[in-house]
């Protein structure tokens, strides 16, 4: 009783703590680069990262929603690019199939083994995150992939607004007002509940896991025609990223009600404004890794987790 | 001298939540070696009440004393220590852990030498404390989740009890148990009193309480209505002074007459699942269907396997058409309903909205395309609540928030807006203050009188009888006795078949 009530007051901080953040990072790399944070150059770079973080977390929130975590979509979305680049090479053309192929193949099949053998899924996808980790090389060829030149002329402003704006608008109507979304949040809410009100929980679970891959394909594909190569570095920071641009929305670890995806584009907006932010400011990938872990064990610790208190109550 | 034998006084207790406001100044006395018995309808304030008592929430306003002292305890740990323990409503226990854990969880440190935890000092502290109780047959070393409901009920008596309080607040406890979880609850109270600590007892059935009790004290909506003496007992008093205005009794059917349609809409054919053995019957439209038996005679496994919820180890389930029913979404098809004993966990996503929880059965009728509005949604609830007169903030309450009763009324109203034919009911009652009980009762007539079946389990044997069209009674798994309504029943009756 005395947790639902310190619940009552937490969940209107949950409302609120996503935008402190935003506004924290704003001010504080807005007054530190010295305004540099806010030129139009910088908001060009902030596109480019953001894109890859909403477009993963608006995926990430349908698991988020069931109570998933999934650590492979890094070394997923490495393997899809890997194997769109080989297609290229046969024809431009076959790289983005290849790529979604790719993502889905990968995301479905772990989701296989979580839902049908029951293996946990936090175990389950950092397994898979292992095994991909040495996948990739395999595809790779140990080395680093070279795409055909004319696909970087891909890659431009109209196409990343239709993909960032897809991915909301389909996101936001799913999550909020689809019978998927709601659905994938009574099962985080209590999936024996669920159960008994005759939800397919593993093929919800099981949907969530390949629409995720789909997006990591995507992904895939766009890091291909951005960068122009295929390396087993592609995609090592999505992870990191799109998890604490969930937690940083306060979206709740063991999913249900409280998954919102307004949370999901504050939060994903957070994380762009503090990777462009820190790299602004001169910070190197390595210690910029290091910050987000930081921010990921903090972002835990307070992370608005309803369940915690029913066993108690 | 009165002074004296003061042990716990409460003063103009206070607390809301929100715009609800729980308890209204109430106040309380509670002498040694006393068993108050609590009553009041659903939501009334008895759990809130009890609950500051034993420092597991904080009142708004108000004194509590103990002994004379005015105490004002920081958390439940520290009540525990000075000797004020409760019994929780809800499931108190872990899953994941095992029986002797879950006695001492938050005191491992007793039992730890140079950081490493005697596993075996403790299984046998605890089940120390088991026999103590009289729950020998539980095993200490036993993961929880290996128990039934009620046993896990017992874990927790054993929980409280070993922390020898002056006070044990048992709150609606007993209607999880059987007979036998109830005697040994009965004993320890005896006890207790014998030695000079107190009880208080909290029960919707009035004449249990009458029974165990030696004061009764009353609220209502917050409001300490009354406090009667042993010799004052009498239940329609009580029942006027709980709801505020005169109730009958009897709420029952008042025909005798059974069901004569011979149109069979669900059949249970040879299942053996669990303690079920070799279980065969057949529900007719328009019939209520009664099940009755010890805790343990596998009733409640017969509703859960007759939903599809859980597959037989030998035979089937189906539908009157002899479609198979394996799985929930199955039984939905064929229009079937189910609650489980065991509501908050199974029946209700307590952690998600009243509205998400009445609507959740019917995504199907309620979906625009892909899409559910909000506006489709709130009209469904305010009708489907409305109906069952659900007190509640607003639809996007939690469930959680809800009374024992008002969560009830949730269960049923998301399955009335399914529209289901028949209605599998696992204790539909349990912890049900009479008033809605009576409305849950007139709602299974009303479904009978619709030609829609109902199979309705139960442990209170009044309550089979005085609803079923037929009753069938379960001894150890197998049917030993089947009974039709105009045999004119009683309990008497009954019970040479269950035990
Ligand atoms: N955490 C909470 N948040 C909001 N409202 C609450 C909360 N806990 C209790 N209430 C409300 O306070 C009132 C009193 O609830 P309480 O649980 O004390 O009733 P009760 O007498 O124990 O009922 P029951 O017989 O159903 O157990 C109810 O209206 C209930 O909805
Ligand atoms: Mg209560």
């Amino acid at each position: 009783m005395e947790k639902i009530k310190a619940n009552a007051t937490k969940v209107d901080f949950q409302k609120i703590f996503p935008f402190l953040g935003l506004a924290a990072v704003l001010i504080f790399f807005g007054i530190f680069s010295g305004g540099r944070l806010f030129t139009a150059q910088n908001m060009k770079a902030i596109l480019n990262d953001g894109l890859y973080i909403i477009v993963g977390a608006s995926g990430y929130a349908f698991l988020f929603a069931m109570g998933i975590l999934d650590f492979s979509i890094g070394a997923n979305m490495a393997v899809s690019c890997a194997v769109a680049c080989l297609a290229a090479k046969v024809n431009p053309w076959l790289a983005l199939p290849a790529a979604l192929l790719t993502g889905m193949l990968i995301s479905g099949i772990l989701g296989l083994v979580h839902v049908k053998a029951h293996v946990d899924a936090f175990i389950t996808t950092l397994a898979g995150q292992f095994i991909l980790n040495g996948l990739v090389l395999i595809v790779l060829d140990n080395s680093v992939q070279q795409a055909p030149l004319e696909m970087l002329k891909w890659f431009t402003l109209p196409l990343k607004l239709m993909i960032l704006i897809g991915c909301l608008g389909a996101g936001y109507m799913m999550l909020e007002h689809g019978v998927y979304g709601k659905t994938g949040k009574l099962i985080g809410s209590c999936p024996e509940a669920a159960r008994q009100t005759g939800i397919n929980v593993g093929r919800y679970k099981l949907t969530a896991f390949v629409i995720m891959g789909a997006l990591v394909g995507l992904l895939g594909f766009v890091s291909l025609i951005r960068t122009g190569t295929a390396s087993s570095k592609t995609g090592s920071t999505l992870m990191m990223n799109v998890l604490n641009a969930a937690l940083l929305g306060g979206l709740p670890m063991s999913g249900g009600p409280t998954t919102k995806f307004r949370g999901v584009i504050v939060g994903s907006l957070t994380m762009a404004f503090l990777t462009s932010g820190m790299t602004i400011m001169g910070y190197n990938v390595n210690t910029q890794q290091i910050v987000k872990g930081l921010i990921f064990l903090i972002a835990i610790s307070i992370s608005f987790d309803r369940k915690n208190m029913k066993v108690i109550k | 001298m009165e002074q004296e034998k003061l042990l716990l006084k409460v003063e103009d207790m206070y607390k809301s939540f929100g715009i609800t406001k729980a308890l209204k100044g109430v106040s309380l006395s509670l002498r040694r070696g006393q068993i108050l018995g609590l009553i009041g309808e659903n939501g009334s304030g008895k759990s809130t009440l009890t609950s500051i008592v034993a420092a597991i929430q904080k009142a708004d306003a108000g004194k509590i004393y103990l002994e004379g002292e005015l105490c004002e305890f920081q958390n439940s740990v520290e009540a525990n220590e000075k000797g004020v323990c409760m019994i929780l409503q809800e499931k108190g226990t872990f899953d994941a852990l095992t029986v002797a854990k879950n006695i001492f969880v938050g005191k491992e440190s007793m039992f730890c030498k140079g950081g490493v935890l005697n596993n075996r000092a403790m299984n046998e502290a605890a089940q120390k404390a088991l026999n103590a109780v009289g729950a020998d047959y539980i095993k200490a070393a036993a993961p929880l989740a290996s128990l039934n409901f009620e046993d896990r009920k017992l874990v927790e008596v054993a929980r409280a009890m070993y922390l020898n309080p002056k006070i044990l607040i048992i709150d609606e406890t007993t209607t999880a148990l059987s007979r036998n979880g109830r005697d040994i609850l009965y004993q320890i109270m005896k006890r207790m009193k014998g030695e000079g600590r107190s009880v208080i007892f909290i029960s919707h059935d009035i004449d249990e309480l009458m029974e165990v009790c030696d004061t009764l004290t009353i609220l209502r909506d917050g409001v300490y209505i009354d406090t009667l003496e042993k010799e004052q007992f009498d239940a329609a008093l009580v029942r006027r002074l709980m709801v505020g205005r005169e109730v009958s009794e009897d709420y029952y059917r008042s025909d005798t007459q059974s069901c004569k349609n011979e149109e069979v809409v669900l059949r249970m054919e040879h299942v053996t699942a669990k303690e079920l053995k070799d279980v065969s019957f057949e529900l007719h439209r328009g019939e209520i269907l009664g099940f009755g038996g010890l805790a343990d005679c596998g009733m409640h496994i017969l509703g859960s396997v007759a939903y599809g919820n859980m597959e037989p180890d030998l035979g089937k389930v189906t539908a009157g058409d002899g479609t198979p029913i394996r799985s929930p979404k199955e039984a939905m098809n064929r229009r079937i309903a189910y609650i489980s004993k065991n509501r908050d966990q199974e029946s209700l996503m307590v952690a998600s909205s009243i509205r998400d929880n009445i609507c959740s059965a019917s995504y199907a009728k309620l979906a625009k395309g892909p899409f559910i509005w909000e506006k489709a949604q709130n009209e469904f609830v305010d009708k489907w609540a409305g109906v069952l007169e659900v007190k509640m903030q607003g639809p996007g309450q939690y469930v959680m928030e809800l009374s024992g009763g008002n969560k009830q009324k949730v269960a049923l109203a998301k399955w009335l807006g399914f529209g289901a034919d028949i209605f599998i009911l696992d204790c539909p009652t349990r912890g049900i203050d009479i008033g809605v009980k009576s409305n849950i009762y007139a709602l299974m007539q009303e479904l009978r009188s619709q030609n829609k079946s109902i199979i309705l389990i139960s442990e209170e044997l009044p309550e089979v009888i005085g609803m079923s069209d037929r009753t069938i009674i379960l001894k150890d798994g197998r049917i030993s006795g089947e009974f039709v309504r105009e045999q004119n029943l009683t309990e008497t009756m009954l019970i040479d078949y269950m035990v």
